[in-house]
C-alpha cells in the first residue's frame, strides 16, 4: 500500500515540475481589424477636398473612438472615396483592396439625417451590383445632421431595394458602422 | 460464512460491481458426477431495487431455444437439462432484458435481479453492499432508455428529467441546467473524472458520447463533496458498465434514422471477458443535416460526431482490480446562418423577422461558417485494491484534452480559420480510501488534484475573449455515514486550495502581456438525513455550505463575446461565492399502483457571480455594442420538482411531472435571467402485458406511450434584462412505441419516437437561436438495436 502511495506522490509531483515550464502566451495579429475609415469626398468643380475619419486604434472595447466628421460647401457634387485601413500595422495595412477582391460580398450602405443630401453608387462588382467603394453626394442648399457608413458583409444584394441602396433586407453582418456630424454650408 | 473463500471472492466481485444489475448466487451444488439430461435449474426473480419477487418473467434458453415463464411468486424451474455451458434471457415487462451465462453440471438454483425500466419515475434508491441508501436525490437515465433515445445528444436526454432543463444555441449545441445552475455551478463526471473543457460558455455543448453509459445519472440536490468541481450546483454522472462475466463474444449493434435533418446515426459495442484481460469497444457515428421549423429549414445546422472508447479491465488474485478506460468525442455542429451577426442592430433587425436571413428552400448535410469543431479525448487508469472487504483504495489517473475550435464568417477567406481556437489540457489524481468501521460506520476520504492548462491558439488572428491560465487545484474530503434504525445519516467536508497563473493580453495599447497570480481557498460542509417510513416510503434532507472561487472568464474575459454580441468584462475583483442549498424530499410508492416523488430546494448564494448588462453602449468601427460586466450580488433560487404516476387500469399508467423555479438577485430585487421557465408535463403508457408468438419468433414489451409537455412564458424578468422579452408558453406532444423480439440467439429491439408532434411553432427561452428563428419542428425517429 505504502507503494501505492509513494507511486502517487511521484507521478503528482511529476505532473507538478513538468507544468513548470510556461509556454509564451502569443499576442495573435490582428490582421483582419480595420482600425480607420478616410471618406474622402473632393469637389467635382476644384475646390477644397473633405475627409471624414473614424479612428480607433484598439478594437472593440477600449478607448472611445477618434471621430472628425465635415463641412461640406451647399450645392455641390463630390466624388466619395473610402479608405479602410488596418493601422494595428505598421504599416498600415490596406483593407481597401480586400474589400475590392470581394466586391461581391460586400456592400456599403449610405443613411443621412441632412434633408436632401443624396449618395448614389458609382461603382460595381462583377454582377453588376453596387460596393460602395466609391460613390458620389449632392449637396443642399444648407443643413445639417448625421451621416452613417454600413459595411454589410455577405449580403443579400439581390434583395428589393438592395441595389439602391436601402440596407433594409440585405441581411449580412455588419462589419462597419459608423456616423459623422455633417454640415453642409 | 466469510472465511469461506468462495464466498468472499463473490462478496468482493459483488462489491466491486457494487451496483450490478445481476447478481448471482451459485448455491451449494446438491450432487455430483452424472452427466445425463435430467437436470434441474431452479430459481427465482426478484425486482432489482424492491428486492419483491417478479412474477410471469421469460426464462428462454438460447442453446435449447425453449424456456418457462416464472410463475406468480417469481419461481421458475427449468427440468432435464443437460450439463453444460447455457446463455439464459430473462425479460419482464417493463424491465430491460437480463442475459446470464452459466456453465453448470448439476442441479443448480439462481437468483437473478432484473432492474425495472421507471419510465415514469426516475428516481432511484442506490443502495451499497448493506442495503442503506444515499441522502442524495437522485434521477437516473438507464441503459435502454438512453438506447431509445440515441439521436439525441446528453443535454436533450436529460431534460425528461423532473428539474432538469437545456440552455441551446440551436438544438444541436446544448448544456444541461439542473434546479437554475450550469456551465460552471454543475460538474459533469464522465466515468468517474470531472469533464474538463469550456464550461463558460453557454454555446458550449458537453463533450461526451452518452451512448457509452450503461446509466445517466443526476444527483439533484446538495452534491456529494467526493466529486470534483464546485460544489454548488448538482452532479451529472455518466457511468459506463463493468465488462459483463461472461468469456463468449457479446455485444450490441444498433440504427436510427430521423426525419428532421434527415439524421443517421449507428453504434456499436463489443466485449468480452477474459480472466487476462476483459475488453470492451464502443464506437458511434451520427450525422444529421439541417434541421427544420414547422414552416422553413434552418440553414447550417447539421452536425455530425465520430466516437470510440476502449474499455479494459483485469484483476488481480481478487485484491486489485485495474481498468483503464480511453475515450475519443468529436464532433462538428453548425450554428444556424442567420443568427451570426455583426453589432446589436443587426441583432435588433433580425427579431422583427419571420424567417430568418440567409433561410433556403434547400436541404443540406453541409457544414460551413458558423461552426464549432470539438475533439475530446479522455485516458483513465483506476485501481481499486482490497485490503480487506471492509478497507479498500481507489486510485485514478486520468489525463484529458479538450481541442475547440470555433469559426465565425469572415472576410478574404478566414473562415476557414477559427475565431476561437482553445486548447485545454488536464490532469487529474485522486486517491480515495474507503472504511466500513465498527457499528456500521463507513469512512470515505480523498485526496484529490487537478490540473488545467489552458491556451488560445494565436492562430485566430483575434484577440482571445478568455487569457491563458494554468490552474492548479487539490482537495480533500472526508465523508461519513451510519445507519440507525430506520435512520440514516452522511456527513462531509472538504477544503480545496486552488492557484491560478494567469497570462492575459492587454486591451489598451500597445498590446502586452498581463500576468496575474491568484490563490483561493474553498471550504465545504453537508449532511443529510434519510428516514425510511417502510421499504416504499422514505423522507430526506439534506443541507450543504460550500464556496467557489471565482472562474477565470469571470475574472478576465475581455472582449467581444460573437455568439451573444456584447462586450464581457471580467472583474479582477471578484471574491468567492458563498452558497447554502438544502433539499427536503419525500418519496412514497403506494404498492406499485401509484407513486409520488417530491422534492423542495432553496439555495441562498452570497456574492453571486453574474452578467450584468450595462446601460451605457460601447461604440466601435463596427458600431455599438451592448456591453456586459461581471458583478456580485445576493441571490436566491427556490423551486420544488414533482412527479408522481398513478396505475388507471392494469398496465395503463399516466404520469405528471411539474418543476417550479423562481431566482431572485436580493440586492437589486430583480429577477435572476436564464432561469428555466416552469413546465409540466403528463404522460399516459401501456404496455401489453403478454407476449405475442411470430412463428418462432416471440415479442414482448410492447409499450406504447404519449406524453405532452408544456412550458410556461418566463415572466419572471424585467424589460431591461433581454433584448427581446421571453418568448410565449408552448406545446409539445411525443409519442413511442417499443418492443422486443427474442430471435433465435440474439435480442431486438425495435422503437419509433415522435417529438414535437402537433408541429408547434415555438421558441425557447434558454435558446439562444430564440432571437433569430423558430425551434425544430415535427421529428420522427425510428430505430432497432440488436443485442448478440
Amino acid at each position: 500500500m505504502t507503494n501505492k502511495i509513494s507511486l502517487f506522490a511521484i507521478l503528482l509531483s511529476l505532473v507538478m515540475i513538468s507544468s513548470c515550464k510556461k509556454d509564451k502566451t502569443v499576442i495573435p495579429n490582428e490582421e483582419e481589424v480595420i482600425t480607420t475609415l478616410n471618406y474622402t469626398l473632393t469637389p467635382v468643380g476644384g475646390g477644397t477636398t473633405v475627409t471624414m475619419t473614424f479612428q480607433d486604434l484598439d478594437g472593440d472595447g477600449g478607448a472611445e473612438p477618434v471621430i472628425t466628421g465635415g463641412t461640406l460647401v451647399a450645392n455641390t457634387t463630390y466624388t466619395g472615396a473610402l479608405e479602410l485601413l488596418n493601422e494595428t500595422e505598421t504599416p498600415a495595412e490596406d483593407i481597401t483592396a480586400e474589400i475590392k477582391e470581394e466586391d461581391a460580398d460586400h456592400q456599403f450602405f449610405f443613411s443621412t439625417t441632412v434633408s436632401a443630401l443624396t449618395v448614389t453608387y458609382e461603382d460595381q462588382d462583377d454582377n453588376g451590383q453596387p460596393v460602395g467603394l466609391q460613390t458620389k453626394i449632392i449637396t443642399p442648399l444648407v443643413g445639417s445632421g448625421q451621416l452613417t457608413i454600413i459595411l454589410r458583409h455577405e449580403p443579400n444584394k439581390s434583395a428589393p431595394g438592395v441595389n439602391t441602396g436601402s440596407i433594409l433586407n440585405a441581411g449580412g453582418e455588419t462589419d462597419i458602422e459608423v456616423t459623422f456630424d455633417v454640415d453642409v454650408q | 460464512m466469510l472465511e469461506e473463500k468462495p464466498i468472499l471472492r463473490l462478496l468482493l466481485t459483488w462489491m466491486y460491481n457494487k451496483e450490478l444489475f445481476i447478481t448471482l448466487f451459485f448455491l451449494l451444488p446438491l450432487c455430483a458426477f452424472a452427466q445425463e439430461c435430467n437436470k434441474t435449474v431452479k430459481g427465482s426473480v426478484l425486482d432489482f431495487s424492491s428486492s419483491e419477487p417478479l412474477p410471469y418473467v421469460n426464462v428462454y434458453i438460447k442453446e435449447t431455444q425453449g424456456g418457462v415463464k416464472s410463475d406468480s411468486n417469481g419461481n421458475f424451474v427449468l427440468k432435464n437439462i443437460c450439463p453444460g455451458d447455457y446463455h439464459i434471457v430473462f425479460s419482464h415487462i417493463g424491465c430491460d432484458s437480463r442475459q446470464v451465462f452459466i456453465q453448470f453440471k448439476n442441479d443448480t438454483t439462481l437468483t437473478i435481479s432484473l432492474e425495472h425500466n421507471h419510465n415514469v419515475l426516475h428516481s432511484v434508491k442506490i443502495q451499497d453492499k448493506n442495503g442503506r441508501s444515499t441522502t442524495q436525490n437522485i434521477e437516473q437515465l438507464n441503459k435502454q432508455q438512453i438506447g431509445d433515445k440515441a439521436n439525441d445528444n446528453l443535454s436533450n436526454m436529460l431534460e425528461e428529467l423532473t428539474g432538469v432543463s437545456t440552455m441551446r444555441n440551436g438544438s444541436g449545441i446544448a448544456k444541461p441546467v439542473v434546479h437554475g445552475l450550469y456551465g460552471n455551478r454543475i460538474t459533469i463526471l464522465n466515468n468517474g473524472v470531472a469533464q474538463s473543457g469550456q464550461q463558460w460558455g453557454n454555446d458550449h455543448s458537453p463533450e461526451i458520447d452518452p451512448m457509452v453509459a450503461k446509466r445517466i445519472r443526476v444527483l439533484k440536490g446538495v452534491s456529494s463533496l467526493q466529486y470534483p468541481g464546485s460544489n454548488l450546483g448538482s452532479v451529472v454522472l455518466i457511468e459506463p458498465d463493468k465488462i459483463n462475466n461472461e468469456p463468449h463474444l457479446h455485444g450490441t449493434a444498433s440504427y436510427f434514422f430521423e426525419t428532421n435533418g434527415r439524421g443517421h446515426g449507428t453504434n456499436i459495442s463489443l466485449e468480452q471477458f477474459n480472466p487476462k484481460l476483459a475488453w470492451r469497444v464502443n464506437g458511434t457515428l451520427k450525422k444529421n443535416g439541417d434541421r427544420r421549423t414547422p414552416a422553413y429549414f434552418l440553414n447550417n445546422t447539421g452536425a455530425n460526431e465520430r466516437n470510440l472508447s476502449i474499455q479494459l479491465e483485469k484483476s488481480f488474485k481478487n485484491k486489485l482490480f485495474t481498468d483503464l478506460y480511453f475515450s475519443t468525442f468529436n464532433t462538428t455542429l453548425g450554428v444556424l446562418r442567420g443568427s451570426h451577426i455583426g453589432n446589436v442592430n443587426d441583432l435588433k433587425s433580425s427579431f422583427n423577422r419571420s424567417v430568418p436571413f440567409y433561410t433556403e428552400d434547400k436541404f443540406s448535410y453541409g457544414i460551413d461558417a458558423p461552426k464549432q469543431n470539438v475533439n475530446h479525448h479522455l485516458f483513465k487508469l483506476h485501481a481499486k485494491y482490497y485490503k480487506n472487504e471492509n478497507h479498500f483504495w481507489d486510485v485514478t489517473l486520468a489525463q484529458q484534452l479538450n481541442n475547440r475550435k470555433e469559426f465565425d464568417v469572415r472576410r478574404s477567406g478566414r473562415s476557414d480559420i477559427p475565431a476561437m481556437s482553445l486548447l485545454q489540457h488536464t490532469f487529474f489524481a485522486e486517491a480515495k480510501q474507503t472504511l466500513i468501521l465498527k457499528n456500521d460506520w463507513k469512512l470515505i476520504n480523498g485526496l484529490q488534484f487537478t490540473f488545467t492548462d489552458n491556451m488560445n491558439n494565436p492562430e485566430t488572428g483575434i484577440l482571445p475573449l478568455i487569457p491563458d491560465y494554468r490552474s492548479y487545484e487539490s482537495g480533500l474530503y472526508s465523508l461519513i455515514n451510519k445507519r440507525v434504525k430506520k435512520s440514516f445519516f452522511e456527513f462531509g467536508v472538504r477544503y480545496d486550495n486552488v492557484f491560478q497563473d494567469v497570462t492575459a493580453i492587454s486591451s489598451d495599447l500597445p498590446r502586452r502581456l498581463l500576468f496575474y497570480e491568484n490563490w483561493f481557498h474553498n471550504i465545504s460542509a453537508n449532511a443529510g438525513w434519510t428516514y425510511s417510513i417502510d421499504d416504499h416510503k422514505q423522507l430526506s434532507y439534506n443541507v450543504g455550505y460550500a464556496t467557489r472561487n471565482p472562474a477565470i472568464n469571470e475574472l478576465y474575459s475581455n472582449g467581444l463575446h460573437q455568439g451573444v454580441s456584447g462586450l464581457e468584462y471580467g472583474d479582477t475583483s471578484l471574491n468567492k461565492e458563498n452558497a447554502l442549498k438544502t433539499t427536503l424530499s419525500l418519496n412514497l410508492d403506494f404498492d406499485h399502483h401509484s407513486a409520488i416523488e417530491a422534492l423542495v430546494y432553496y439555495q441562498y448564494i452570497n456574492d453571486y457571480i453574474f452578467l450584468e448588462p450595462q446601460s451605457e453602449f460601447s461604440t466601435s468601427i463596427r458600431g455599438t455594442f451592448p456591453v456586459f460586466n461581471y458583478r456580485q450580488t445576493n441571490a436566491q433560487i427556490y423551486g420544488f420538482d414533482l412527479s408522481t404516476n398513478y396505475e388507471l387500469l392494469e398496465n395503463l399508467t399516466a404520469k405528471g411531472t411539474f418543476s417550479y423555479i423562481r431566482g431572485k438577485d436580493l440586492t437589486n430585487d430583480a429577477p435572476l435571467v436564464f432561469i428555466p421557465a416552469n413546465n409540466f408535463t403528463l404522460g399516459l403508457k401501456y404496455v401489453y402485458p403478454k407476449s405475442i408468438q411470430l412463428g418462432k419468433k416471440v415479442a414482448e414489451n410492447l409499450e406504447i406511450g404519449l406524453e405532452d409537455r408544456y412550458t410556461f412564458r418566463q415572466t419572471n424578468l424585467n424589460d431591461d434584462q433581454d433584448f427581446v422579452p421571453p418568448p410565449a408558453a408552448y406545446n409539445l406532444l411525443s409519442a413511442k412505441l417499443a418492443v422486443d423480439v427474442q430471435l433465435r440467439k440474439n435480442r431486438l429491439r425495435l422503437f419509433m419516437r415522435g417529438t414535437n408532434l402537433l408541429n408547434a411553432e415555438y421558441r425557447d427561452y434558454l435558446n439562444r437561436q430564440r432571437y433569430f428563428a423558430n425551434d425544430m419542428g415535427r421529428n420522427i425517429v425510428i430505430g432497432a438495436r440488436l443485442k448478440f
